[in-house]
């Protein structure tokens, strides 16, 4: 079957050189390029069966299950409910009068592209040559090693998107990997989760070029500079699906030349590659919405949508996820708007809302983020109770992703990833005791042997020892 | 934003009549040293009156402290608070100067602004006091840490509590880059401000020798060298707390030391230098090469060996703007080990104590009423303040972020 218009499948089959129609006649196949040149090597690991019993379970699809049991079979939840049956071999967990919630999930970190020490020789955050770098790919600059990751583990987060920084307009593609130790990135890279593109409104971009006289030096030059890349990226889209077309009607054509930028930028059009956008202000998210109309794609997410509660109509009107933090303001004029009751706010608007932490601080506590961001909303009269509130932290960051049918809850069919708390996770005295990625554990907060450190810890401080 | 007008607000305890005599009854108290709980406390004319079973029938107003907990007013002792209104924009940053000739000389209390809205949002979540401390941007030397108190009328109370002075890496940064280097500049500049303090009149009329500070930076330094002010210098390496702590002991300098990232590792020693020292229980990364021994636990460590702690709180360029999150500080630093009554002197009666504040930063009969009545246990996160007492006055719970969050949630008429 052939179709004159590229469609998602047919481009993700990856390199065809050649095939056969069912004639058996040989004819042309359109040469594409590779879209998963650095593949996942992720394998989940082999572990025995595991019953978490008796547990409080916040689901992260908004529900509390008190003293209930949680089987996993093959890195897959398999059961949630009581007395269940405990598989041959299984690791029994009693998790009487503790939590258990799904793996947390942080959509918006820099660990291993700005990693731990905060010194040039690793500081990859930023591409800021060029105000469109869609080029370039976070995960070329990830440190697998960085610090950071062992201590955000240890603070519940199984899962996190990694973005480049918000010095460029366009400031190239997202990974979302699973936080476990691994001596190369693609051990880590979440099999088969879609890429991302980051996109920044506002301040920085036109800080950091007009500065240099340069384009964009103001926010009308920001929206110049995202058109007109748009207005490339669906010129060489055409020149593509023009190609597949004259291949697929029988002509010998070349591909054309391939255009690292544009790729990334066709991938968006084409659907495949998700907006992750920087944006504080209501003012801005309407522009990038409506520009996002006029070259025909959708936008994941606004993060640190300071002002995601003037926006929030508009955001779940739109199906755009709010990503924002707790309560962070006052650094930047577009962040001075902050109101603590923001995520409650866009979460009552029915808006998907995200807690994010770009920061290696608050990644390992997003649970008291979460907490901060209820007691704000239910200060005010809103209902939210803890069910709900760990969904900004698990669901809806999953959603955001294109990932909601594998992690963000504790259901059935669901992989593994769980946290295991010592108390209400939205207790600032709780902490994650046992988390499991897939089903194997990661993290043990009362076995040292399962708790990764990473190589740069080793003899740094004392020669016999690796740095707590 | 019509779609937002579905709830009533919740009857906040509203401020008003600081006259009005207040008991709030069974409720848990954690006084700065020690915890009463299910207690009560008696408060009338701007003053802990009573407590637990002496209070009196009745008051004015009675609250049901149930669930509830009171702690001393939060004191911050790391903030930039009335001296930045939005970080980058330059013109709203006063706590460091681009003039190199003005180090140990800038009082930040110089540039306080008290209608910052900073203030406002503060102290509704429970800060009624604050260091607002100056940051170096040419010498060791930032300038002089003024005393805040963030009440109805926020003012300076006190313009010059301590001299503050940076030799982390950054501090070294601002002399020469070496550390060695950075340790020759500041034995230079102590030794002008020795000499300018014994020759005062010849050095004003320029009969001495040429010094490394201004006239102005050495008087500034008259009260570090003499030993009758706090020097507080920020510093993280184990082995450059201990060269401070060795230089304060020879110049007989009254040491506060700040930030100690790798404190616990000379813990002994800063114990029986007896310096406190002002930290931020939240850090464990090895953000840079002197703070590889960063940990959760360094607050309980330096405790447990007898540290005087003084806390600041949430340093993730969030100290000043939500300075009232030391609390959350304070409770990671309870949840990695550190007793909780600790904890809370850090951020109350240690830092009044040390800083001879205008409030005891403790709650006892015959103090001034300086206080937070929490919704639940005073550290977690799920508990907001619901009254403020500030140096004896109920604190308006009014803000910028409430004004804005309530335009668009409209209450329903």
């Amino acid at each position: 079957m052939r179709s004159l218009s590229v469609n998602a499948a047919l481009l993700a089959t990856a390199v065809l050189l050649a095939g056969c129609d069912n004639t058996g006649t040989t004819i042309g196949e359109p040469i594409l390029p590779n879209k998963n040149p650095f593949p996942s090597t992720y394998q989940v690991p082999v572990s025995s069966a595991l019953v978490i019993q008796g547990g409080n379970l916040l689901t992260g699809n908004n529900q509390q299950l008190e003293n209930t049991d949680l089987v996993v079979e093959n890195g897959i939840i398999t059961a949630i409910g009581s007395n269940l049956q405990v598989p041959q071999g299984a690791t029994v967990i009693d998790a009487t009068g503790k939590w258990v919630t799904p793996g947390l999930i942080d959509v918006h970190s820099h660990m291993g592209v700005y990693p731990a020490p905060e010194t040039s020789n690793h500081s990859d955050g930023n591409e800021m040559t060029s105000p469109v770098t869609p080029q370039v790919w976070a995960e070329h600059s990830v440190w697998p090693e960085d610090p950071h990751f062992e201590k955000a583990l240890a603070g519940g987060v199984t899962t996190v998107q990694i973005l480049p920084g918000s010095g460029n307009l366009i400031g190239g593609r997202g990974v979302t990997l699973k936080n476990i130790p691994s001596l190369t990135v693609q051990g880590m890279k979440f099999p088969d989760a879609p890429y991302s593109l980051k996109m920044a409104c506002g301040e920085n971009p036109k800080r950091v070029y007009g500065n240099r006289d340069m384009l964009p030096s103001t926010r009308m030059g920001n929206m110049a500079g995202y058109r007109g890349a748009w207005i490339e990226a669906a010129a060489y889209k055409k020149s593509w699906d023009d190609y597949v077309a004259d291949i697929n009607a029988g002509d010998d054509v070349d591909p054309p030349i391939r255009d690292l930028r544009l790729e990334t930028l066709m991938g968006v059009l084409d659907g495949e590659i998700r907006i992750h956008n920087h944006c504080y202000k209501v003012d801005e998210m309407a522009q990038m919405i409506d520009m996002s109309k006029e070259f025909g794609y959708e936008i994941a997410a606004f993060h640190h949508a300071v002002e995601g509660y003037k926006a929030a109509p508009m955001l779940a009107a739109e199906n755009i996820c709010g990503v924002m933090w707790a309560d962070w303001w006052g650094f930047k004029q577009e962040a001075f708007d902050m109101v603590r009751e923001n995520i409650a706010l866009v979460d009552y608007a029915n808006a998907c809302a995200i807690i994010h932490s770009d920061d290696p601080i608050q990644v390992q506590r997003m649970n008291q983020e979460v907490a901060k961001a209820m007691s704000a909303g239910r200060r005010m009269g809103l209902d939210i109770s803890r069910a709900k509130a760990i969904g900004w932290a698990t669901l809806n960051p999953a959603i955001s992703l294109g990932l909601e049918d594998r992690i963000g809850s504790l259901e059935s069919g669901k992989n593994a990833d769980i946290v295991l708390w010592s108390a209400d996770p939205l207790s600032v005295y709780s902490l994650a005791e046992k988390v499991w990625i897939d089903g194997a554990l990661r993290f043990d907060r009362n076995d040292p042997s399962v708790q990764p450190t990473s190589d740069f810890n080793l003899g740094i401080l004392h020669a016999e020892e690796s740095r707590p | 934003m019509k779609n937002f007008t579905r709830f009533l607000l919740l009857s906040l305890l509203t401020a008003n009549a600081s006259a009005e005599s207040i008991l709030i009854k069974n409720v848990d108290i954690y006084s700065g040293s020690e915890t009463l709980p299910s207690s009560h406390i008696y408060i009338a004319d701007g003053l802990i009156k009573a407590l637990g079973d002496a209070v009196p029938e009745t008051a004015d107003r009675v609250i049901d402290g149930s669930g509830k907990s009171i702690s001393p007013g939060l004191f911050n002792a790391e903030t930039h608070l009335g001296a930045v209104e939005v970080s980058a924009i330059r013109q709203t940053v006063d706590f460091y100067t681009d003039n190199a000739d003005v180090t140990a000389s800038l009082k930040v209390a110089d540039a306080f602004n008290p209608n910052s809205t900073l203030l406002p949002h503060n102290r509704i979540h429970g800060l009624t006091h604050a260091l607002s401390v100056p940051e170096s941007n040419s010498g060791l030397f930032a300038g002089q840490v003024a005393l805040i108190e963030l009440g109805k009328q926020p003012r300076v109370v006190n313009d010059s509590v301590a001299v503050a002075m940076d030799f982390s890496e950054y501090g070294v940064s601002l002399v020469g880059n070496s550390r060695a280097a950075a340790m020759a500049v500041l034995r230079q500049n102590l030794a002008d401000a020795i000499d300018f303090s014994a020759n005062k009149t010849a050095a004003m009329a320029g009969q001495r020798r040429d010094y490394s500070l201004s006239l102005a930076d050495l008087q500034a330094l008259e009260p570090i060298v003499k030993g009758t002010q706090p020097l507080i210098v920020k510093v993280h390496r184990a082995s450059d707390i201990s060269n401070i702590l060795s230089l304060a002991d020879k110049y007989a300098i009254k040491l506060i030391l700040s930030g100690v990232m790798e404190g616990w590792m000379v813990a002994n020693d800063i114990a029986s230098a007896n310096v406190p020292v002002i930290m931020d229980p939240i850090y464990n990364l090895p953000q840079s090469y002197e703070s590889l021994g960063a940990r959760l636990d360094n607050a309980k460590l330096l405790n447990d060996a007898g540290v005087t702690l003084i806390f600041t709180g949430m340093s993730s360029s969030q100290s000043t703007h939500n300075a009232y999150l030391v609390r959350q500080s304070a409770g990671n630093a309870v949840a990695n080990g550190l007793d909780k009554n600790s904890a809370i002197a850090a951020m109350t009666s240690n830092p009044a104590t040390l800083f001879n504040a205008n409030v005891s930063g403790d709650i006892k009969v015959g103090a001034i009423a300086n206080l937070v009545l929490w919704g639940g246990d005073p550290l977690e996160m799920t508990s907001e303040a619901e009254l403020v007492i500030i140096n004896g006055e109920q604190i308006p719970m009014a803000s910028r972020s409430l004004q804005l969050r309530d335009r668009y949630f409209k209450v329903a008429p």
